[in-house]
């Protein structure tokens, strides 16, 4: 019922031309990049304001088509005579009517759209008791988002920003958290994004939580997200920043409370040592090849310390893996990390380790993406036995709910 | 006629140690169109160039909805992906809209005004070959593996030296540079000629509505294009001599480029719609067989577009990171932009209303402008709501907006006018029952892969994504969006053999006799095709409509009534007095200069060296080239102001010549 | 040279009532018209410009301040200098239009002279800061700020060749009263030139510049 009240709103615009496959639009699967389907204020505020825009559009639509197909039979040439019509050069009362009462519908659309644009542009002083390091802190909710070619990387700062210096986006303040492609929120809550890049133009969106807002190297924009409901929603990169920009995906995990906080107390851990030898080999390998961009807390970054001195890449950061394992995604939101079952996705990541840019174009010859390191397949093993090792799996129904492809 | 200019070439000579230059004196065949200066000729030549730059558009299309067929499509990968999508936004805008639009508005406009040409028709001719030299070095790229990736709009820093190291975007800029002038150039051509040399009589209110729309571009384009040209400016020096305008690392800030381009960029959008609004205003009055309802709303809606369109801009940008009150204010502006175009509908429709409307070909291409149009024009509100736009921008919903506006309403619309004038340019019609088919191709295959895309966008389909995973909903009417797209191009296939038979079938026929729809004005009192001439005498005008009102009264009942047959009105085209302006070289010659500079720019410097003496070479024999007419105001005198600025100096230098054939015609009266 | 003289004394009886601004429905003749339309559109080519002069002016945190390095005397002596170019350029048209050549010569050739000496300037100028360290590289500031005053310098050296074709054809004996139109053109362009250094001067120089 829903979804067929969503395809005549979302069909609003060219609705006579298509309705007859409605039946078949019904049938679209679950998308969960649907624009039309809130999950939180804002964008259910954005969907309050934007479905009577479609309704008026819809009717003005149906009247001007309506309209040129009556006057098509109404007052077509029967070609029995060469009398003119009458001939008649204009109106002016009509002219002034049709000018009024257009601009009368858009003073009311304006009217609205102002005071949406005022409520979404406003941010609220909420706050969640937290504790970070069994120290029990005010978090006042707010995540740096951080686009560069082809992922995503969320920052948490458990302390505030004020006093943070976001403005050199290759280098910026150690964290508390850092993660990427899955931000992690807590449900319910108003979380601010400060929102940047290190490379060229992105832009986070996270259609079913609030429309989009871009990420410009240089700048900090602002936007907030929130969520009803513990859940899992997707986003992807829509602005055009370069050779893999379909490939650069992302999704919000919302958590309750209590799992917010178990999350963020696993977070907190720096990796652990490898025990088993194939897991300290893959290690080694990890400190000579990888170290290079990616860091580890505790390996080649202390435990609050990014290294200051930038990954070998022309934006300056890979992601961090400290707590891969606790990701579901990784390659820019592309790939599953888990089998449905919950059993590692072990070819796609050893597939990913041989050859990235086989896997996900990338330009990695000019330092932009994962290079193909030339690993022995025993390598291979070996620093996917290391990398299972960097963090604790989610539930099975965190991995089912984020699977991609 | 011809005597007298050699006798002038060698009394020039002799003040002109430096070189004797004559002009052309026709020849024939191709050397002719190479030379010419005829603004018909003109008009052709850009005519056929758009449609050749359209095949290539076109075939990237179709490139682009097959990859996006299936998803994770594998026809075409990323990287050739991003190529073919941008050079299907650069070509489709520059060199098939904008440039249709100069072919009508080259042909048309003198003969809307009842002028024999332009006001300056070397200028004129210069304007066609600049824009044919930046459209093929545009495309000169593909040849070289490394096209434009960055979006026609060529957001920085992405199209900076760091992130597209290949020639890619300085074929780009240089291309859209060097067609930036042709535009430019172009534009105050045509406002001279629309200001100074109008048919007596003819005052701007009586002035055609399609003459109405091109001046208002005219003037969208005199103040837009510096702007882009700017922009380009700006990332050519950033990308080769290191300047930092877009480059965040030394502090600078790329939304500037966005703002310039935008600026531009939304001005731009009503040069590329208007012209078709004109047609359209035409050719409805024409087959409703009533006058246009409301011509003073329409001219007025037309300027008032114009001048709105500068204050826009920013709706590009509602995600850019711009503040709140900005949004604000362009939400507002962006609103009430509708007002006139809406104006515009309604009156096409009450045009229509009560008339006795006659199906032509050219008429369903006009409806369909009005119904498509407004399709765009509706979807284009509902992402004036800016927070709406949040979620729409950037996804297909805006794919699907902006082809409904530019497809639905540009395109259509140069459509119409393609039936509707092809008696006129070419002294046959175009055969009917192709071209219904034609329209109804077009029509429901554009629908087909255009209307899906509303529903793609809203299901969050993002824009420029070379493909997709299956899953989010977007399979089914993407497969279907491809699907129309072939048959949008069967439609235009339709349209090709319509061309090639019609011209078949009107082989040793006579002409079409004049005035083959009851049309209203100025262009229609000449024979078709025109002659070279134009007038065989210069009308003089007393009422909007004036061909109409020759033809037609009213009586005493304010029934229409006949007042003279179109034979009798039209002009036989036999004069044979009257002085036209001669064929020149160097307006190709300056043009195939700057496409050198631009190669000397990407490859090596020494190559701009032959360019540049091309251009110099070029201005030079220009500024001297002898005056057609002995009798001519000032012989060789005109030449004094020569200067060596390319593309914009030589503007003015434009001989007095060229005014010939306004004097000429008030002296034939 | 002489039989180009005979040539051009052959004809003012006929040019001049049949031609210039008699022909046209605005009473200004096209090629002054045209003159008239582009200078329009240049505005907003230096209105561009100086928005991104604008914009930058205070991002050199990579290289000198403009309020450090800008010579404030020198350059508004050269203004100066380009400002008196107008009034001579007046006095050239208006020395024409009396009919008087060798006046209008001499007032064309003082105007390209001043011209040039302001291009002189604008040179030394941009030494003066290249050795102090402001390179067209250095920072967005020193991009923007060369990027509109080198168009400006452009666009005078294009005005200084026309002035200098004018004389050349003076020499020639092709140009006189008759067609000071022509004369007036080139000083239409020569004035909008100057105009627009007022805004670029006001801008770069008199809007206080941030210092480091």
């Amino acid at each position: 019922m829903g979804r067929v009240v969503r395809f005549f709103r979302r069909a609003g615009v060219p609705a006579a031309l298509l309705g007859a496959f409605l039946a078949l639009a019904g049938c679209a699967s679950d998308a969960e990049l649907d624009t039309l389907n809130p999950q939180g204020p804002y964008a259910r505020t954005i969907d309050n304001l934007s479905d009577p825009v479609f309704m008026v559009a819809g009717v003005v639509f149906l009247v001007v088509f309506g309209g040129t197909g009556f006057l098509w039979w109404r007052f077509h040439d029967d070609y029995s005579d060469e009398e003119y019509p009458e001939q008649i050069h204009g109106n002016f009362r009509l002219e002034i009517l049709w000018t009024i009462v257009p601009t009368v519908i858009l003073v009311v659309i304006s009217i609205f759209t102002i005071l949406t644009l005022v409520d979404i542009s406003s941010n609220e002083d909420n706050a969640m008791a937290l504790s970070v390091d069994g120290e029990p802190t005010m978090w006042e909710p707010e995540v740096v988002v951080v686009g560069q070619q082809w992922w995503w990387e969320y920052r948490y700062y458990f302390g505030g920003l004020e006093g943070v210096d976001l403005s050199d986006q290759r280098n910026l303040p150690p964290a508390d958290i850092v993660t990427a492609n899955q931000m992690v929120i807590p449900a319910g809550q108003e979380i601010e994004l400060k929102i940047t890049s290190r490379d060229v133009i992105h832009s986070h969106w996270i259609p079913a939580l609030n429309g989009k807002r871009d990420a410009v190297p240089g700048r900090i924009t602002f936007w907030k997200v929130n969520a009803d409901e513990p859940g899992v929603y997707f986003g992807q990169c829509t602005e055009f920043c370069g050779l893999s920009h379909s490939r650069m995906r992302m999704q919000t995990v919302a958590l309750s409370t209590a799992d917010f906080q178990a999350w963020v107390d696993q977070q907190l851990q720096p990796a652990v040592e490898p025990t088993d030898a194939a897991a300290v080999a893959g290690r080694a390998i990890f400190e000579a090849q990888c170290a290079r961009c990616h860091v580890i807390n505790g390996v080649n970054g202390p435990h609050d310390e990014t290294p200051s001195t930038g990954a070998d890449l022309v934006s300056n950061a890979a992601p961090n893996l400290t707590h891969l394992m606790s990701r579901t995604t990784f390659a820019g939101g592309i790939f599953n990390l888990y089998e449905p079952n919950g059993n590692l996705n072990r070819p796609q990541l050893e597939a990913w380790l041989r050859n990235a840019p086989a896997e996900k174009p990338a330009y990695a010859e000019g330092r932009r993406g994962m290079p193909a390191l030339g690993l022995s397949e025993i390598e291979i093993d070996n620093v996917v036995a290391y990398l299972q090792t960097l963090g604790t799996s989610p539930s099975i129904g965190i991995i089912v709910a984020t699977e991609v492809e | 006629m011809s005597e007298p200019v050699a006798e002038l070439t060698s009394g020039g000579g002799a003040a002109l140690p430096l070189g004797v230059y004559s002009r052309p004196k026709g020849g024939g065949g191709w050397r002719d169109w190479v030379t010419t200066v005829d603004h018909k000729k003109i008009g052709i030549l850009y005519g056929g160039a758009a449609l050749f730059f359209f095949g290539i558009g076109g075939f990237e299309a179709l490139l682009i909805r097959l990859q996006l067929a299936t998803p994770n499509g594998t026809v075409v990968g990323a990287d050739l992906y991003n190529q073919l999508y941008t050079m299907h936004g650069v070509t489709m805008v520059f060199l098939v809209i904008m440039p249709l639009a100069a072919a009508f508005a080259n042909y048309l406009l003198p003969l809307q005004i009842g002028a024999r040409d332009v006001a300056f028709p070397r200028l004129n001719a210069m304007s066609f070959w600049l824009f044919l030299a930046g459209g093929l070095f545009l495309n000169f790229s593909w040849l070289v593996g490394d096209a434009p990736d960055g979006g026609w709009f060529a957001y920085a820093p992405n199209t900076g030296v760091t992130f597209s190291p290949g020639h890619g975007m300085d074929f780009y800029a240089i291309g859209l540079q060097i067609a930036g002038i042709a535009s430019l150039v172009s534009a105050m051509n045509l406002i001279v000629t629309v200001l100074n040399m109008r048919a007596p009589g003819m005052t701007l209110f009586k002035m055609p509505v399609f003459t109405w729309m091109i001046l208002v571009v005219q003037f969208l384009l005199l103040f837009a294009i510096p702007v882009i040209t700017v922009a380009l400016f700006l990332l050519l020096f950033d990308r080769n001599f290191g300047a930092n305008f877009f480059n965040p690392e030394m502090g600078a800030d790329p939304l500037l480029w966005q703002h310039l381009f935008w600026i531009f960029g939304h001005p731009e959008v009503y040069v590329l719609i208007l012209p078709s609004f004109g047609i359209v205003s035409e050719v409805i009055p024409t087959f409703s067989r009533k006058p246009l309802f409301g011509y003073e709303f329409m001219v007025f809606s037309g300027i008032a577009i114009g001048f709105m369109g500068w204050g826009v801009w920013a709706h590009h940008m509602f995600v850019s990171g711009i503040g709140p009150i900005s949004i604000g204010a362009f939400t507002l502006s962006t609103m009430f932009i509708a007002v006139p175009t809406g104006v515009k509908i309604l009156n096409w429709l009450a045009t229509m209303w009560g008339g006795k409307i006659r199906l032509t070909a050219s008429m369903l291409f006009a409806t369909g402008v009005v119904s498509m149009f407004t399709i765009g024009g509706l979807s284009g509100v509902t992402h004036a709501v800016s927070p709406a736009d949040t979620q729409q921008t950037d996804t297909y919903y805006i794919v699907a907006h902006f082809h409904y506006v530019i497809f639905g309403g540009a395109l259509l619309g140069f459509f119409s006018g393609f039936y509707f004038w092809w008696p006129k340019v070419f002294g046959h019609r175009l055969g009917e029952t192709l071209g219904k088919w034609n329209f109804w191709l077009m029509i429901v295959g554009f629908n087909m892969t255009f209307g899906p895309m509303h529903i793609l966008g809203l299901n969050g389909m993002s824009r420029r994504i070379d493909t997709y995973s299956p899953g989010f909903g977007f399979e089914f009417w993407n497969l279907f969006a491809t699907v129309g797209a072939f048959v949008i191009a069967f439609g235009v296939l339709c349209f090709a053999m319509n061309v090639i038979l019609s011209a078949r079938r009107a082989r040793g026929l006579p002409p079409e006799p004049p005035d083959p729809w009851d049309a209203r004005s100025l262009e229609w009192f000449t024979p078709n095709p025109t002659p070279v001439h134009n007038f065989d005498e210069i009308v003089e005008v007393s009422s909007l409509d004036e061909f109409w009102h020759r033809k037609w009264t009213t009586d005493e009942n304010g029934r229409v009534v006949r007042r003279a047959t179109a034979a009798e009105v039209c002009q036989t085209g036999d004069a044979d007095d009257v002085h036209l302006p001669s064929p020149s070289y160097w307006p190709v010659v300056v043009a195939a200069g700057l496409p050198l500079v631009g190669f000397g720019l990407l490859y090596n410097l020494w190559i701009c060296v032959p360019g540049t003496i091309l251009v110099l070479i070029g201005v030079y024999a220009w500024v001297f080239e002898p005056p057609d007419d002995p009798d001519g105001p000032f012989g060789g005198g005109h030449g004094d102001e020569g200067h060596g600025d390319e593309g914009h100096g030589e503007t003015e230098e434009s001989a007095s010549d060229e005014s010939a054939p306004q004097e000429e015609a008030a002296s034939v009266e | 040279m002489s039989e180009a003289i005979v040539t051009e004394a052959g004809e003012p009886a006929r040019g001049d009532h049949d031609h210039g601004d008699h022909g046209t429905l605005t009473g200004i003749s096209n090629n002054k018209l045209l003159m008239w339309v582009f200078l329009g559109s240049e505005c907003l080519l230096f209105g561009g410009l100086i928005s991104a002069y604008l914009i930058n002016r205070s991002r050199f945190h990579t290289g000198p301040a403009p309020g450090d390095i800008f010579d404030i005397p020198f350059t508004s002596v050269s203004s100066f200098v380009l400002l008196m170019s107008s009034l001579t350029m007046v006095l050239a048209l208006s020395a024409l239009q009396r009919g008087d050549i060798r006046n209008n010569r001499i007032w064309l050739l003082t105007t390209a002279l001043l011209g040039s000496l302001f291009i002189g300037g604008q040179v030394y100028e941009f030494t003066s800061f290249l050795r102090e360290g402001l390179g067209y590289t250095t920072s967005p500031f020193s991009s923007a700020f060369f990027t509109l005053t080198g168009f400006h310098g452009i666009h005078v050296s294009v005005g200084i060749v026309m002035l200098m074709s004018l004389a050349i054809s003076s020499y020639r004996g092709t140009l006189t009263q008759k067609n000071s139109e022509t004369v007036e053109i080139v000083g239409l362009y020569w004035h909008f030139v100057d105009v627009v250094w007022i805004f670029i001067f006001t801008v770069i120089y008199l809007v206080p510049s941030p210092t480091s």
